[in-house]
């Protein structure tokens, strides 16, 4: 067997980790805040396709991250509006926001349909550091947007348990009553960390067109990675650094199925090898809901229900 | 206060029938002109796409059988949704469940051959795509009764498997479902015994009365039944229902084991209707969920879903020829189901509550 194969298969795990922990970021700030927002796959694949037009009329990386996470931000207003103001099922809305977003993204894919983005992100070079056996291509070879997710993500924890509004973020998705009696806007919290949550999706969902499918295939660009990524905010029991491990775990089972065929591995069919993400997801979502486990978890207590003060 | 203009929402204690109708309807407008916008500003004629999507979905009468046909699968989710929504078990793997029926009944089709007379083979093959719908569903309906594990996700992971899985059956060379010897893999057609004919030359089948019947029997069940007031206790208290002696999981197992088996109906209908064989097409056609979104706009009534299903039939079929005769690309039916559930649940909020803006000195109490 080619070693090589592997140590490639954990780099590209690490990899595909960053579309996760972005996207799940994301969903981990919108459900602390009490907002159960369903719609990740619709958004991620809007600022997918949004990131890739961007890109390719402006030719700038950056622009095309920046217009996708808008577009993120742009959806996820859509959710904050039904949800937080108008008080909406935040299950539904966030189930149409996908349907939404699936329709608008082939919409505004048609041109572009089967085609690549000319302009990609490229993996950073360390020079002499990238060439390590085993760790070298793994720690050394990604791409800036792939670091700067782990960075987001250490910060993120520290902003979550170590800071003031932080703490505020928390104590509005665990018991938004005791927030909005210290003076604060229950509402307005709930708003901006929806939005911000959309806005660190959409960069999930830019990074994965720009570096990792570089093709327009229509719903299969995100292929249920905005599912896995709600999955694994449960499976980090909403906390940052668990998530990065999360991520790379999944990640791997993501990647797999190509390592597989790659290696010409094929005493598992390549359709059957493909359900390997899903179901992994699945068994551990169940493994996680036994009641010895689910307590220690700490969903945010309030996640998914309005705040409504009159009814107080 | 910063404002001296207050936005007061004041709950509802009684809902006015009209707006009941009214809401939905709104939406659906309001969606159109949105649609409309969204089209003027992307560069195409909305005036065109509307007016071919209106007649080749609602107005001819090719489009009109065309509508309804397509109605019957989406009916079949709707209910499937529908089902389990009523009971806050959101099931929307309705997708997945369906593969699963076409799967099953294409089996059962192919396995039982050309032996057995229609009126034995056509509601076998029905009762196994239901059959398996509701298997595919057990695991998550299982997790979710014995272990509280949420099915929103778990059913939804498994629609990614079961589309896998219909590859799988479609593409492996020698399998059961395909034609041998064939130059590019398709799947194998059911014996005629196991297929209805169309109504003369349109694509509207039987089976559609069969469903909008059980859409019907649905609602009675729910309404009249035993089963269907324990539903309702869970639904609005699972408190009061557990005081009350009702079994909230086996409840809870049955609804959702339920709603898989209509949307396996719904894919066992289209291997006796329309596709005749395990077609890897459906994959990509979005009929379950379409599901969700023709019971939330239904608000889980089952008589109106058979309204919303062949609303929305027309919309899809009215938007998947859209291709042909303008240049607007079909995907934007799916977009306007979207729009037309955010402002149906937008829609809600003037349903349920009194809406109306206050000068913030009067509200000071």
């Amino acid at each position: 067997m080619n070693e090589n194969i592997w140590v490639l298969a954990s780099a590209d795990s690490v990899a595909i980790a960053t579309t996760l922990i972005l996207a799940a970021l994301g969903a981990l700030f919108t459900e602390r805040s009490g907002v159960l927002n369903l719609g990740i796959e619709g958004i991620l694949l809007t600022a997918a396709i949004s990131s890739f037009l961007a890109a390719d009329a402006s030719g700038s990386i950056w622009l095309g991250l920046l217009i996708g996470s808008l577009a993120g931000a742009l959806l996820a207003g859509i959710h904050a509006l039904l949800s937080v103001v108008l008080r909406a099922n935040q299950i539904v809305a966030g189930l149409a926001l996908v349907i939404f977003g699936t329709g608008l993204a082939n919409f505004l894919g048609k041109p572009v349909e089967g085609k690549t983005v000319t302009t990609i992100i490229h993996p950073l070079s360390f020079g002499a550091l990238t060439d390590i056996p085993f760790v070298g291509p793994i720690v050394f070879g990604q791409d800036i947007i792939t670091y700067a997710s782990i960075a987001i993500a250490i910060l993120s924890s520290l902003y979550l348990f170590r800071s003031r509004p932080g703490l505020e973020l928390r104590a509005t998705g665990d018991d938004p009553a005791t927030v909005d009696s210290q003076g604060l806007s229950v509402a307005s919290i709930r708003i901006r960390y929806t939005l911000f949550g959309g806005l660190l999706v959409g960069l999930g969902g830019s990074w994965l067109m720009l570096a990792q499918s570089a093709a327009w295939h229509q719903a299969s660009t995100t292929n249920g990675i905005g599912w896995i990524a709600l999955a694994l905010v449960v499976f980090a029991g909403w906390r940052p650094l668990r998530l990065i491990f999360g991520a790379v775990l999944f990640g791997f089972t993501l990647q797999l199925p190509f390592t597989l065929q790659a290696e010409q591995i094929t005493f598992v069919p390549s359709a059957l090898m493909q359900m390997l993400p899903y179901l992994a997801t699945l068994v551990a979502l169940i493994a996680l809901s036994r009641p010895s486990t689910r307590n220690k978890l700490g969903a945010p207590k309030a996640l998914g229900t309005p705040f409504v003060r009159d009814e107080r | 206060m910063r404002s001296p203009i207050r936005i007061v929402f004041e709950q509802r204690n009684e809902t006015p029938k009209y707006l009941s109708t009214l809401v939905p309807l709104i939406s659906v407008i309001a969606a159109l002109v949105a649609g409309a916008l969204f089209l003027l500003a992307t560069g195409y004629s909305p005036i065109d796409t509307y007016s071919n999507m209106l007649s080749d979905g609602f107005t001819s009468s090719r489009g009109i059988t065309d509508t309804l046909g397509l109605s019957t699968v989406l009916i079949c989710t709707g209910i499937s949704a529908a089902f389990a929504f009523q009971m806050n078990l959101y099931n929307i793997g309705g997708e997945g469940q369906l593969y699963l029926g076409m799967i099953g009944g294409a089996w059962a089709g192919l396995a039982l051959g050309d032996r057995l007379p229609s009126f034995v083979m056509i509601p076998t093959v029905l009762l196994l795509g239901s059959l398996a719908g509701a298997v595919w569903i057990l695991i998550p309906a299982y997790v979710r009764s014995r272990l509280g594990t949420s099915e929103i996700v778990t059913t939804l992971l498994l629609t990614y498997v079961a589309a896998s899985l219909v590859d799988h059956f479609v593409y492996s060379p020698g399998s059961f479902f395909v034609t041998k010897n064939s130059a590019f893999p398709q799947g194998r057609l059911v014996p005629d015994s196991a297929s209805l004919t169309a109504f003369g030359d349109t694509s509207l089948y039987p089976t559609f009365f069969l469903v909008a019947l059980l859409a019907l029997v649905l609602y009675w069940v729910v309404k009249r039944t035993e089963y269907g007031y324990r539903i309702q206790v869970i639904a609005d208290s699972p408190r009061a229902a557990h005081y009350a002696g009702i079994n909230a999981n086996r409840t809870t197992l049955s609804v959702m084991l339920i709603s898989g088996a209509l949307s396996g109906l719904g894919g066992a209908a289209l291997i006796v209707g329309p596709f005749g064989r395990l077609d890897p097409g459906i994959t990509l056609l979005g009929y379950g969920y379409a599901g969700i979104v023709i019971a939330a706009l239904a608000r889980n009534n089952f008589s109106a879903i058979i309204v919303s299903g062949i609303l929305f039939a027309g919309l899809r079929s009215g938007g998947d020829k859209l291709q042909i005769s303008t240049d607007t690309p079909i995907h934007i039916g799916v977009m306007l189901q979207g729009a037309i559930l955010l402002f149906a649940l937008g829609g809600e909020a003037f349903r349920r509550y009194h809406i109306h803006a206050v000068r913030a000195e009067r509200t000071a109490q």
